[in-house]
């Protein structure tokens, strides 16, 4: 049902690890080890005083850093070399630009981390790694967005050449360190603003199917009694008005840290976000677990811009809690969604209907608000220790039950990147 | 009755679909500060003091009688508009020479501008409460009474001829054939009325009188006051747009899908 169309010319099938059969392999795995890891050594940076490793900018920037331009933009690489192929039915990439892909990730981990201890030289191969990640990424599919006769996705350009500009930009003011208002943190928090579009932009495309999918299912259901046939359908316009919304905040948040005006931007965006969810109002369908997912990331994003709004408009001192309501709700719970979506599909298997996808959900929610009650007066230091602790084991959950299916060939026969098979 | 229960049924999905016009208002402010941060506090207060200055009206007690005179001399003359314009409007739509005859009329009325009517009004009513009402009453009208005449003239002949060939009982003929489709015609003219009657008021009590939001406008102005000006303004444009989306626009849905699906087999 679900995927009855996503039979897809099989890919020239190099030999290899069946890790490189295709492109969301390798970066789902990056997103869901690197996601514990990396919020394990913050907590321990935290709690502990244990050192990070020491860059430009201190522990702040490599926090930003390594979640946004690490964990984000690995499940964005994933998710862009696995989905646009099938959105514009073209066939998947090769493995080699897959190895190469994975390798400048790789090479950005490493070169940023050390870049305090080695100096400018290893933070300029840092750069070059991030910015040929990215510009590796346009590379390949840019033509096939282009070619589409609508051009129905090339917003997935944009969003990559917006994230290009925020690593140059991030990269060309850690170099102007000395330099009397350099500030390559607000670079990073651009980033942000970018992939909350990007965001919207997937999910739009990913919860048609979902939505829709449950729907039917519903009216299938005879024990419902469900007889009309509501159906979903992810409106344009009120989806371009919260991405217009975002990309205003955005951009006077880049300009102008800390104005009011983006405050006001701020509270418009969450309404527009909340007029999103519009469509979403389908009836019972909404609470399976697949529609509600995707619908808590847009919850938890109008939460985060409404709590960065009245922060700024109220000159409030929970602003940092509703940008982590953004970024480790909105985003956390939207990169675990389509690692379980797409890792699954395109490993041939139907969803996965098993409890821990939930309990992951849950547990990136908990941790969330956990995050945000860390700005409440009197929160106690261990509330973010265990905010930490329960995002980071979603994603060990996840790489706990998912890394054998990515590290093993596939059980029907495919041999790449398609969906469940019809023999 | 029924409009009722259909009110109530959609209010829930009409108030979240409301986050869209949300929305804007607050790009809206978002520009305002913008402005204000460009221009300066004297030219243009931002929304946040402008807000904390309403806020103050509201509490220290100024602003309610000044909004409950505003809002009586208003909703009088808006009442004599609708009923007169509509009564007079349907009876001219009823009557094909009437209606004829009634056209240039009203486009008269609608061509004179309501400030010459308020200067009109000074001298015939003084500074009392009646030039605010007859100015509202007098740019309200046409409106009204334009509604009226066409909800009339537009009445589906076939439909009379098939309430005459079937003997509907008059009762029905009014409440289930006349009146929504009148009303459909009716309702989104008083809407407009409203809302012209809301600014009209508070143009003639600028001029005219001592006491409304208008006369406080007036006070404020003398004061260089920007922030009381924006806060009066504030609270004339909040409450029009509370009494229209939340009250107004859903019932207006319901009676303009009537006529919308009345038509679509046209």
């Amino acid at each position: 049902m679900l995927s009855a169309t996503l039979h897809r010319i099989c890919p020239p099938s190099d030999s290899g690890h069946p890790l490189w059969l295709c492109g969301f392999r390798p970066f789902f795995l990056f997103a869901a080890l690197s996601a514990p890891l990396f919020i394990g050594l913050w907590i321990a940076f935290l709690a502990f005083g244990l050192p990070l490793p020491a860059v430009a900018g201190g522990p702040f920037v490599w926090h930003a850093h390594e979640l946004i331009f690490g964990v984000a933009l690995a499940a964005v690489a994933g998710f862009a070399l696995t989905a646009i192929p099938e959105f514009t039915v073209t066939p998947a990439f090769g493995q080699a630009a897959t190895r190469r892909l994975a390798a400048l990730w790789l090479a950005g981990r490493i070169a940023f981390w050390s870049s305090g201890l080695l100096g400018a030289p290893v933070l300029a191969v840092s750069a070059a790694a991030h910015l040929g990640l990215l510009g590796s990424l346009a590379w390949l599919l840019a033509p096939r967005l282009r070619r589409d006769p609508e051009r129905r996705h090339l917003a997935f350009l944009w969003a990559l050449a917006a994230l290009a500009a925020c690593v140059a930009g991030f990269y060309a003011e850690t170099f102007l360190d000395a330099h009397p208002g350099a500030n390559p943190a607000r670079w990073l928090h651009a980033a942000l603003g970018v992939l909350m579009m990007l965001i919207v932009v997937a999910m739009s495309r990913i919860s048609m199917r979902i939505v829709n999918a449950a729907l039917e299912e519903r009216a299938a259901d005879p024990a419902t009694g469900v007889t009309t046939n509501i159906e979903y359908r992810a409106r344009p316009p009120r989806r371009n008005l919260a991405i217009f919304c975002i990309g205003l905040t955005t951009l006077a948040e880049l300009v102008a840290p800390g104005a009011r005006i983006g405050g006001w931007l701020a509270l418009a965006a969450a309404a527009a976000l909340l007029n999103l969810l519009n469509d979403w109002h389908v009836g019972r369908a909404l609470f399976r677990r697949w529609p509600l997912i995707l619908y808590g990331v847009y919850v938890l994003m109008a939460a985060g811009y409404a709590l960065m709004g009245a922060a700024l408009v109220l000159d409030g001192g929970f602003f940092s809690a509703g940008r982590h309501l953004a970024a480790v709700g909105a985003m956390g719970l939207a990169i675990y969604a389509v690692l379980c979506i797409a890792g699954r599909m395109h490993c041939g298997l139907p969803l996965d209907e098993r409890p821990w996808v939930p309990i992951g959900a849950w547990l990136i929610v908990a941790g969330t608000l956990l995050r945000a009650a860390t700005a409440l007066p009197g929160a106690p230091a261990a509330l973010l220790a265990l905010s930490g602790l329960l995002w980071s084991a979603a994603f060990a959950i996840y790489a706990w039950r998912m890394a054998p299916l990515f590290l093993a060939s596939r059980a029907d026969g495919g041999s790449g990147c398609e969906g469940i098979l019809i023999h | 009755m029924s409009l009722l229960r259909a009110w109530l049924a959609g209010l829930p999905a009409y108030l979240w679909s409301g986050w869209g016009a949300v929305a804007s208002l607050l790009l809206l402010l978002a520009a305002w500060e913008g402005a204000s941060a460009h221009y300066g506090a004297l030219i243009l207060p931002d929304p946040a003091s402008t807000f904390a200055t309403l806020h103050r009206l509201i509490d220290s007690g100024a602003a309610w009688p000044e909004l409950a005179v505003t809002a009586r001399r208003a909703l009088a003359g808006l009442a004599l508009a609708v009923a007169t314009g509509s009564l007079l409007g349907l009876a001219a739509g009823v009557s094909m020479t009437a209606s004829m005859m009634s056209r240039p009329l009203v486009t008269v009325l609608l061509g004179t501008p309501p400030i010459a009517w308020l200067v009109l009004a000074m001298l015939w009513f003084g500074a009392d409460d009646g030039t605010p009402v007859f100015t509202v009453f007098i740019a309200c009208f046409p409106i009204v009474f334009v509604g009226a005449l066409q909800g009339a003239r537009t009445l589906d002949h076939h439909l009379k001829d098939m309430a005459r060939v079937f003997r509907l009982p008059l009762a029905m003929k009014l409440f289930d054939l006349y009146l929504p489709h009148v009303v459909s015609y009716l309702f989104p003219a008083w809407i407009t009325a409203l809302g012209t009657s809301w600014k009209v008021v508070v143009m003639a009590e600028l001029l005219s009188s001592a006491d409304g939001v208008g006369a406080a406008l007036a006070v404020s102005r003398s004061h260089l006051d920007t922030a009381a000006t924006l806060a009066w303004i504030g609270a004339v444009v909040g409450l029009l747009l509370l009494v229209e989306y939340l009250l107004l626009e859903p019932v207006k849905r319901d009676v303009e899908r009537w006529r919308e699906v009345g038509h679509e087999p046209a």
